[in-house]
């Protein structure tokens, strides 16, 4: 044992490139395969080295150009233990890819909603909202990506999964639809306006005879102060709404400028409501503080408000790009 | 096996044709290495067998390619101490001859497809 020890101790002392090459190699194939790999590899270095040596070569000299004819070990090292010198390779990387946008495009937005929503109950402030509603965005895209793309590498290097998965088989039922949803139809057009008639009507009801009945009369949900000329204004703009998606119906798809115009009609809205809401004219105080119990009532109130006014902007954004992918698509 | 071709052409284009050239033999080194294991072999003796029939071949893969080969069970092996320099030596299977039947066939098919295309020039 001993002699052994200090037969290793004087070989590490002069090492050659040739053992430390070897090694380098074979540290990280399976152990199962090392020594005989060792032992391969080191017999083929030798005769490639007398062959150059009979050439007529400087045996260090030679070595050296063996060892680099040989290349980078990292690189030799995965040919023996066939592993793939590529973190996701083409079979799995068109998979890899619609996942990771699918997730990006479902999971950020939310995420970035609940922090902006959570942030603003809390009390922060303007600055400090936007710093962490992006900060958070970023740092949940960042960890989508790397967590996806580190179970995609682990698949592509289990062997199991390399054997069975020959990808998903693509049919052709997985084309594109030849004619993408542009939201144009008849049925979009009608489905609207319904919508529109059955909002205006609510509104004009809830602001002349209340929608509610509580404590023995009808109250309103909205603030009776909207009473007529914001009232008013909102009912123009649902006309104006109504005008669009009939156009858009008759144009048989969004273009762009509708696009714009329908973010117009969205900004607008949401930025009045939004206004109002902190002026704290939107809402009914009495039938809130009513339906509300007691002691809380001025605090959940102002809570209610903050999660109405994020409804609100988020219904205005979503509902404009959506908007605008519809008229992209149908370009 | 280039006396037909115009050398001083063929020349400025290999690098240029490269990563072709290198796709359209990727496969005869496994075919050639399964024909010739039918004697046995060991790795720098297969090398230089195969440089000098024309088969343009690395060290760092052929060695790798032998491991593979034996793993599916196309090449079988055994140590020989017998000299001073203990070599592994590969020797074709029953199965890796059946394998290179099967792409000889193949090789002169797609050779034969070849040369029935139009010159082109």
């Amino acid at each position: 044992m001993a002699r052994n020890s200090d037969l290793d101790h004087a070989r590490d002392v002069r090492s050659t490139f040739t053992d430390r090459y070897v090694h380098a190699v074979t540290r990280t194939i399976p152990e199962k395969q090392r020594d005989d790999v060792a032992a391969e590899l080191r017999a083929a270095i030798a005769d490639q080295l007398d062959a150059r040596v009979d050439a007529g070569e400087l045996p260090e000299s030679a070595e050296r150009a063996v060892l680099e004819e040989l290349g980078d070990p990292d690189r030799l090292a995965a040919g023996y233990a066939d592993r793939p010198l590529y973190l996701i390779g083409p079979r799995l990387y068109l998979e890899w890819k619609r996942l990771l946008v699918l997730l990006l495009w479902i999971v950020v937005p939310l995420a970035a909603f609940g922090i902006a929503l959570g942030q603003t109950l809390a009390g922060a402030g303007i600055g400090e909202i936007i710093a962490s509603t992006l900060g958070g965005a970023i740092s949940v895209a960042l960890h989508l990506a790397f967590w996806t793309t580190l179970v995609f590498a682990v698949i592509e290097r289990s062997d199991d999964a390399r054997a069975s998965a020959k990808a998903v088989a693509w049919s052709v039922d997985r084309l594109p639809p030849e004619s993408p949803y542009t939201g144009a139809r008849f049925v979009d057009m009608m489905t609207s306006i319904v919508f529109l008639t059955v909002a205006a009507g609510a509104l004009v009801w809830d602001q002349l005879l209340g929608l509610v009945y509580l404590e023995g009369h009808w109250m309103s949900f909205l603030s009776p102060d909207l009473w007529p000329w914001w009232a008013g204004g909102l009912l123009v703009v649902m006309a104006i709404e109504a005008v669009l998606q009939v156009v858009v119906y008759v144009n048989q798809r969004w273009t762009i400028p509708l696009a714009v115009f329908n973010a117009v009609l969205n900004v607008v809205v949401a930025i009045s409501a939004i206004w109002l809401l902190s002026q704290q004219m939107l809402l009914n105080p009495e039938f809130w503080m009513t339906v509300i119990p007691e002691a809380d009532a001025e605090n959940v109130f102002g809570i209610l408000s903050v999660i109405t006014g994020f409804g609100i902007a988020g219904v205005a954004v979503w509902d404009t790009i959506d908007t605008f992918l519809k008229a992209r698509r149908s370009r | 096996m280039n006396d037909t071709g115009e050398p001083d052409a063929a020349e400025p284009d290999a690098a240029e044709h490269g990563t072709h050239l290198q796709e359209l033999r990727r496969g005869t080194v496994v075919l050639a290495c399964l024909r010739l294991l039918a004697d046995p072999g060991y790795g720098y003796g297969l090398l230089e067998q195969l440089q000098s029939l024309g088969f343009d071949t690395d060290a760092n893969t052929l060695y790798p390619l032998l491991r593979r080969l034996e793993k599916q069970g196309h090449l079988t092996s055994e140590w020989n101490t017998d000299e001073a320099r203990p070599r592994k030596f590969y020797r074709t299977s029953p199965e890796g001859l059946r394998l290179a039947r099967a792409l000889t066939d193949d090789f002169r098919a797609i050779a034969a497809a070849i040369g029935a295309l139009p010159e082109g020039d």
